[in-house]
This record gives C-alpha cells, sequence and structure tokens, in this order.
C-alpha cells in the first residue's frame, strides 16, 4: 500500500477526469452525429439509440484504456512509484497543458480542432454514414482513441495514481474516471434528447472555445504542479528530514 | 428549368461536377431539420433558397462549390439563420 492518501488519490484521479471532459472531439462528433441524423429525419427513438451506443462506445473505450494504461504500469513498475517517474509524469502533465493552451483549438471559425484537417474530414464523413447503433458505438470508441493525443496525459497520470490504490478502490477510481470525464457527452446527450436545438449547442461551444481551451489547459497544469509537490517535493523532503515536519 | 453549370469541387483534387438542383435543395432541407424545422417549413426554405442560388446562377458558366455555399448560405440567412448557421458551421464543427 501506498504513502499517500486515498482522499488525495482520488482527487488527481477526478481533476484528471475532469481534464479530460473539457476535450471536445467527442463532442464534436456527437454534434455531427446528431446533425446528420436529424437531418435524415431520423425518429427520435432511433436517434436516442444511436446518441446512447456513441456515448456508450466513448465510456467503454475510457475504462478500456484507463485499465490497459494501469496494467501496463502495474506490471513495469514497483510497488511503489520511483520519484523521477512520478517527476516524468508531472512535467509530461504540464507539458501538454502548455500545448493544450497553444494548440488545441484552430485560429478560425467553428470549433475546429487541432486534428488534421484530413482526418477530420473522415471523421466528419464517418459520423454522417452512422445509421445504427453497432456504427455509432464504434465512432465513439474512435472518439476516444483520435484524442489520444492529448487525453493520454490525465488517463495516464490517472492510471499512475489508480495502481498504488487496493483493487476495491481502482475499480471505484476507474468509474468515477469514466464518469467524469463522460459528463459532457451526457449532457449534450440529454439536451439532445430535450429537444434543444444542435444550433444553440454548437453556437455556445463556439463563443466558450476559448474558455474551454484555457480551462483544460490549465486544468493540467494545475494537476502536473499538484503531483510535483504532492508526489515529488513532499516525498523528497520527507527523505531529507527524516518524516518531520 | 435546366442548368449546365461546372461546380468545381473544394481545392480542387475532385472532379468538378455539374450542377445539381435536388443535391443543393437536399442539403439545405436537411441543414433545417438538424435545427429542428418543421418538415413543411424545411422544404418550403429550401425551396425559396435553391431559387434564389438558381437565379445568381443563371449566366455563369462555373462557380467553386464554396462560392455555391457561401452564397446558399447568404439566402438561407434571410429565411433561416439558425439552419444558415448550422449549414456555414458544418465542416468547421471538428
Amino acid at each position: 500500500m501506498n504513502d499517500f492518501d486515498l482522499a488525495s488519490s482520488l482527487a488527481i484521479v477526478l481533476l484528471a477526469a475532469a481534464c479530460h471532459a473539457s476535450f471536445q472531439l467527442s463532442i464534436s462528433m456527437l454534434t455531427l452525429l446528431s446533425g446528420h441524423a436529424l437531418g435524415r429525419q431520423t425518429a427520435h427513438l432511433r436517434l436516442m439509440r444511436l446518441v446512447g451506443s456513441f456515448i456508450l462506445g466513448a465510456g467503454i473505450m475510457t475504462v478500456l484504456l484507463l485499465s490497459f494504461i494501469a496494467l501496463i504500469l502495474g506490471v513495469l513498475l514497483p510497488a511503489k512509484t520511483p520519484l523521477p517517474v512520478w517527476a516524468a509524469y508531472a512535467g509530461g502533465v504540464i507539458g501538454v497543458g502548455v500545448s493544450v493552451w497553444l494548440f488545441y483549438f484552430r485560429r478560425e471559425p467553428g470549433t475546429t480542432l487541432w486534428v488534421p484537417r484530413s482526418f477530420a474530414r473522415f471523421l466528419g464523413d464517418r459520423a454522417k454514414a452512422t445509421k445504427n447503433s453497432a456504427e455509432a458505438f464504434g465512432l465513439g470508441l474512435t472518439s476516444i482513441i483520435s484524442e489520444l493525443l492529448f487525453a493520454f496525459a490525465p488517463i495516464a497520470i490517472a492510471a499512475l495514481v489508480l495502481v498504488q490504490l487496493e483493487p476495491k478502490w481502482q475499480l471505484i477510481g476507474i468509474l468515477l474516471y469514466a464518469g467524469v470525464s463522460l459528463l459532457p457527452l451526457l449532457i449534450v446527450g440529454i439536451l439532445i434528447g430535450g429537444g434543444h436545438k444542435l444550433s444553440r449547442i454548437q453556437q455556445w461551444r463556439e463563443a466558450n472555445k476559448n474558455f474551454l481551451q484555457f480551462v483544460a489547459g490549465s486544468g493540467l497544469i494545475v494537476l502536473g504542479a499538484y503531483i510535483y509537490v504532492e508526489r515529488v517535493l513532499a516525498t523528497a523532503i520527507a527523505a531529507v528530514t527524516g518524516g518531520q515536519s | 428549368m435546366t442548368l449546365t453549370i461546372d461546380v468545381v469541387k473544394r481545392s480542387g483534387r475532385r472532379p468538378s461536377e455539374a450542377f445539381d438542383r435536388n443535391k443543393l435543395h437536399r442539403s439545405l432541407r436537411a441543414a433545417c431539420l438538424s435545427v429542428r424545422t418543421p418538415e413543411g417549413e424545411a422544404e418550403s426554405t429550401a425551396n425559396n433558397v435553391t431559387d434564389a442560388v438558381i437565379v445568381w446562377l443563371t449566366a455563369k458558366p462555373a462557380v467553386t462549390s464554396s462560392d455555391l455555399r457561401r452564397i446558399a448560405s447568404a439566402h438561407l440567412t434571410r429565411y433561416h439563420p439558425e439552419a444558415a448557421y448550422f449549414y456555414q458551421r458544418h465542416r468547421t464543427i471538428i
């Protein structure tokens, strides 16, 4: 068992999940998927099945990725994670946070993301071609993988924290992470189900994209700084002072 | 009304194609339906905008697809601003 208290570990998992939640690719794809489905006059129940399958796919891929990375870390790392690993993770998360500040949204109208244009067109075409639940589920899986360049940082930090916990808390942590990271998708899904106009949702996203970018980047930087202070500095100081403070 | 106008595709990578009134009408109608416009209103809005675009196209031998989209957006904004927003932003969501 680790030296860090459970509340601190779960707080890191929750903050990492909140940073993941502020990423926008899945929401963009859900907006496109719903727009095309409504444009085809898809029945409401069928539309909700598509939306539900998409969110389920995104959730399952999040859980799978988090579990997979935790498994790899559990195998590779000793029971007590070495300080250089924490320091490297903290640095990596801060670096990704700065990248989010600089590159996440393109500086052009709309909510165009960092995704290469040819790949964005491919995702848009796939969203347009999605007509049944299985395809929507696959699109949900793909949406999480496609954002891995940025989402890897919060997922990996959550995995590193989770492997230090007891199995029961690992499971709870994974579910907490998935639940929080999916909240925006669930909210958009509920709005679509409630009959809200996609144009209003998209207008809100476009009006607030700079804020979302700032929140996502700042969240990661705060997370990295917190990990560095709590897991690296505090441990190093405790080692030097013999645990007296 | 038959128009023989070439539509030059974006960035010129795909071959140009003949203007298709139904294709334009379908995309405008879908944009209206995407923002939960009733079917009848979507149909009439798409008809009005398509007719306006055809008036603009008359006597032009060729147009680019982005010009076509721009003019259609401008007319759609007059009839249905929310649908126009979604129509304009469609390619800039991801």
